[in-house]
């Protein structure tokens, strides 16, 4: 069997149009059966509608799908999963308020006689759930599981219905790094035992760790399908965006720091979350937080822009004590925050680019008490320019755009509302490429302007390569503070998972 | 220009004119002067709540006090007026009494953080109770005459005051929320309350004032009818909520936030009143009465369903052959 290469999963022409746009062009690759292969291309490449396609949820499509060499065309998700193709969601939604167990056979509940059998639910899950080395139980509730072990959750549940196919849609996105060394651990074992796997991700770097072969689409087009040890980054990204960019986060200019201090924390508390966080911040000054998931960065620059309630501890602006008690008053004072969660946090999904962009500072277009919307969309006409919204058209609403559009309007909100201290919270979480290097190219437009950054970022490449220092946080507490002059990401890296103190406990 | 002709202002609009020329066929009384009059007095009422709770219904919320604070309103500007208050001034205390009640339902969902529904069931209740304190009980009789001719009078012949009352408030709330900071931040706390606020607008005031206007709607409707009656009674509207809030649902708004329209709202209660004026005009049974109002109100919701799929088809469609095709503006802005 593994001599011959057999294809367990053929797109023969696949193309599928949604009224107006062509989101697939005549797609035609296979996948062999027992390999992790990656599915690349930036947002709008057509990965999400191939994977809808082939997990039964887009069901009008023309051309093929092949399954062990048999045309298949699924009537629904269901059916689907019935033919052995399940997914690992990008966000893994279980009901909290079931057990594991139940989560896992949801829908499919076995039943004695009448009634749902729950000792052998139990007994089926806790079976698949060792064999995936779990430390939780199918008796324990679904909400007390961290967002790694909702994660295997979902895998158990693949596992359940005999998947042959498995598909993973940005799994690391909001894991840990222990959490994403077992989570690939356990996508090896599956591999071993003869599961396909499908992988999406906008890491490169895990591309290179752990899948066989890739295969690019751009703008809906087939491009390559390649082994993945045959080609480097910057080949593999040139594939993906068809043009140079420097995915990688480069500072073009450097040494814009001014002498005044705009921003200084002193011991900032927040009592059971994290303590003592004394920092500054230069005018023109990008800074850096690192530290792995449960560090609580976030959660500090959060109060900083007046979003938690802090328990002790002093925030001066421009040497000023100031009581920041609510984000209102934060944006008053100048500073803006691109949050973590741009989809629940950082836009409204009922409103346009104009709309989104003029909420932070609605006083600009307003006269005698009556909003301006011809103000507000030639607002959103300069922006559109200044960061190259794609597309270009104020009236849109932001919820449609791809990710990194959606960001570069989260972003605009804080050039309109100009914004002397930014707060960006994972700016380029999954951002595609080409939007990242935007993104990059504006915040350096901006310290030009003798603005002041701090980015929180979980991608150290990002934090490496734009920030002028770093403070390394580890579980509530401010671990170090280094100046970035040459940090190479093992440095960094072992600040931040504590290895420099004790050696054997790697959280 | 094809987004207008869906809009929602429009399928109403024409909803109710074949309403109209059903029920003038079956019955040509329907069109008579009295009877067109009759629907109006009986869309005041309901118009002016359902104004009001618009407001609360786009920012996620829901006001379930607003025919307790009518009530309230009602019996104690009824009392000063029986007093002999002038009555300028009672209806100035009128309207302030219904935004401090309106204000009190505000704090107790922002402040104590209580959900809407919950907040304004325990004011319905006490404010109600509060009504019947006030007066013992008893109703409120004898209202003066100066105050009945202010508000239940005519403006110019055949053209009442209440109608224009009705007409100026939709029509300023239509500016408040298209044209004003306030409008923008209800629009935006009903579609991502979190996004809002971290956005630096305060939450909480926006949605005190938006109890506060909800108040105020519910106050001038009772000081309408109080005016009309001539007594008041503290018992007097329970259950207007709900009618209210039919007519918003009619008119688009989305219980879940984010989403409403003042024009569609007002049409919502005028397609209300002028099918119960019309049922009983053409002698349907009152019973069912009560079926074909549920029945509209379930049409209404689905027509927003398929609405809503219509417009994703064209969003989808003007993705590529761009430019100025009809793009969905800020929806319900």
């Amino acid at each position: 069997m593994k001599d011959q290469v057999e294809k367990i999963i053929k797109f023969h022409n696949v193309s599928k149009v949604f009224p107006g746009v062509k989101a697939l062009n005549s797609v035609r690759f296979d996948i062999e059966k027992g390999e992790i292969h990656a599915l690349l291309g930036e947002n709008g490449a057509g990965k999400s509608t191939l994977l809808n396609i082939l997990h039964g949820v887009y069901t009008e499509y023309d051309g093929e799908v092949h399954l062990n060499n048999q045309a298949v065309k699924f009537k629904n998700a269901n059916d689907a999963i019935h033919h052995g193709i399940s997914k690992v969601h990008q966000e893994v939604s279980l009901i909290p308020e079931l057990t594991v167990g139940q989560n896992i056979v949801l829908g499919y509940e076995p039943k004695k006689g009448m009634l749902i059998d729950n000792k052998l639910i139990h007994e089926q899950a806790n079976e698949i759930l060792s064999k995936l080395r779990c430390n939780f139980k199918s008796e324990d509730k679904a909400g007390s599981l961290s967002t790694g072990e909702m994660q295997m959750v979902a895998i158990a549940k693949a596992l359940y219905h005999k998947a042959e196919v498995i598909s993973f849609d940005e799994p690391t996105a909001s894991l840990s790094k222990s959490e994403t060394d077992s989570l690939f651990e356990i996508i090896n074992e599956l591999k071993q035992n003869g599961i396909t796997i499908l992988y999406v991700s906008h890491r490169l770097e895990e591309i290179f760790e752990i899948c066989d072969r890739a295969t690019v689409l751009r703008d809906g087009t087939f491009i390559e399908s390649f082994y993945v040890k045959d080609v480097s980054k910057e080949q593999l990204i040139r594939k993906m965006v068809g043009r140079d960019v420097s995915s990688f986060a480069v500072r073009n200019k450097k040494g814009m720091i001014g002498e005044e201090t705009v921003l200084e924390v002193k011991g900032l508390t927040i009592n059971n979350v994290y303590e003592d966080i004394s920092f500054h911040l230069k005018k023109g000054e990008i800074l850096g937080f690192f530290g792995l998931v449960g560090s609580k960065r976030t959660d500090v620059i959060r109060t900083i822009f007046g979003a938690e309630k802090k328990t002790n501890g002093a925030i001066l602006l421009n040497g000023k004590e100031v009581d920041i008690k609510s984000s209102e008053q934060a944006v008053k004072l100048g500073l803006g925050l691109v949050p973590e969660n741009r989809k629940t946090q950082g836009f409204l999904k009922f409103f346009n680019n104009a709309d989104n962009i003029a909420l932070t500072k609605l006083e600009k277009f307003t006269k005698f008490g009556l909003v301006s919307h011809k103000k507000k969309t030639e607002n959103c006409e300069t922006y559109i320019n200044e960061i190259n919204l794609r597309p270009a058209n104020p009236h849109y609403l932001t919820h449609e755009l791809s990710g990194g559009n959606q960001q570069k309007v989260v972003i605009s909100k804080w050039l309109s509302s100009d914004a002397s201290i930014l707060f960006l919270d994972e700016p380029t979480k999954g951002v595609d490429v080409g939007a990242k290097a935007e993104i990059y190219r504006v915040m350096e437009g901006l310290l030009e302007k003798g603005k002041s950054i701090i980015i929180v970022s979980s991608e150290l490449p990002e934090v490496l390569g734009m920030s002028d220092r770093i403070i390394v946080m580890r579980e509530g507490h401010k671990v170090i503070e280094l100046k970035n002059n040459g940090l190479k990401e093992e440095d960094v890296l072992q600040y931040a998972m504590g290895v420099t103190k004790n050696e054997s406990q790697v959280i | 220009m094809k987004a207008k002709l869906f809009s929602r202002e429009a399928s109403l609009i024409f909803a109710i004119i074949m309403m109209v020329i059903i029920f003038s066929a079956i019955e040509p009384i329907y069109l008579s002067g009295g009877n067109l009059l009759d629907i109006f007095d009986q869309t005041v009422i309901n118009g002016l709540l359902a104004i009001g709770i618009t407001y609360a219904i786009i920012t996620g919320g829901i006001d379930l006090s607003i025919g307790s604070i009518f009530a309230v309103v009602i019996v104690i500007t009824g009392d000063l007026l029986v007093r002999g208050m002038n009555p300028v001034l009672a209806i100035t205390i009128g309207m302030a009494l219904g935004f401090v009640l309106g204000v009190v339902n505000g704090l107790l969902i922002t402040k104590l953080k209580l959900q809407p529904f919950i907040a304004t069931l325990g004011t319905m209740s006490a404010y109600r109770g509060i009504a019947y304190i006030y007066t013992g009980g008893w109703p409120v009789l004898d209202i003066p005459d100066n105050f009945r001719s202010m508000l239940a009078g005519d403006v110019v012949k055949d053209v009442p005051v209440s109608v224009i009352i009705l007409i100026a408030f939709t029509i300023v709330s239509h500016i408040v929320l298209k044209y004003t900071k306030l409008g923008t931040y209800i629009f935006a706390i009903g579609g991502n309350e979190e996004a809002t606020k971290l956005s630096g607008v305060n939450v909480d005031r926006t949605k005190i004032l938006t109890y506060a206007l909800c108040g105020v709607g519910a106050a001038l409707a009772g000081m309408i009818l109080l005016a009309r009656l001539g007594s008041g009674e503290p018992a007097t509207g329970q259950g207007y909520e709900l009618n209210a809030i039919a007519a918003a649902a009619i008119g688009g708004a989305s219980l879940a936030g984010g989403k409403g329209n003042m024009i569609a709202t007002l049409l919502g209660a005028i397609l209300l009143s002028a099918l119960k004026v019309g049922l009983v005009v053409v002698g349907v049974d009152s019973f069912w009465q009560y079926i074909a109002t549920g029945a509209i109100i379930v049409v209404a919701a689905y027509s927003e369903v398929i609405q809503d799929k219509f417009k994703k088809l064209r969003l989808v469609k003007n993705k590529n052959n761009n430019k100025n095709t009809n793009y969905p503006k800020s929806v319900g802005m």
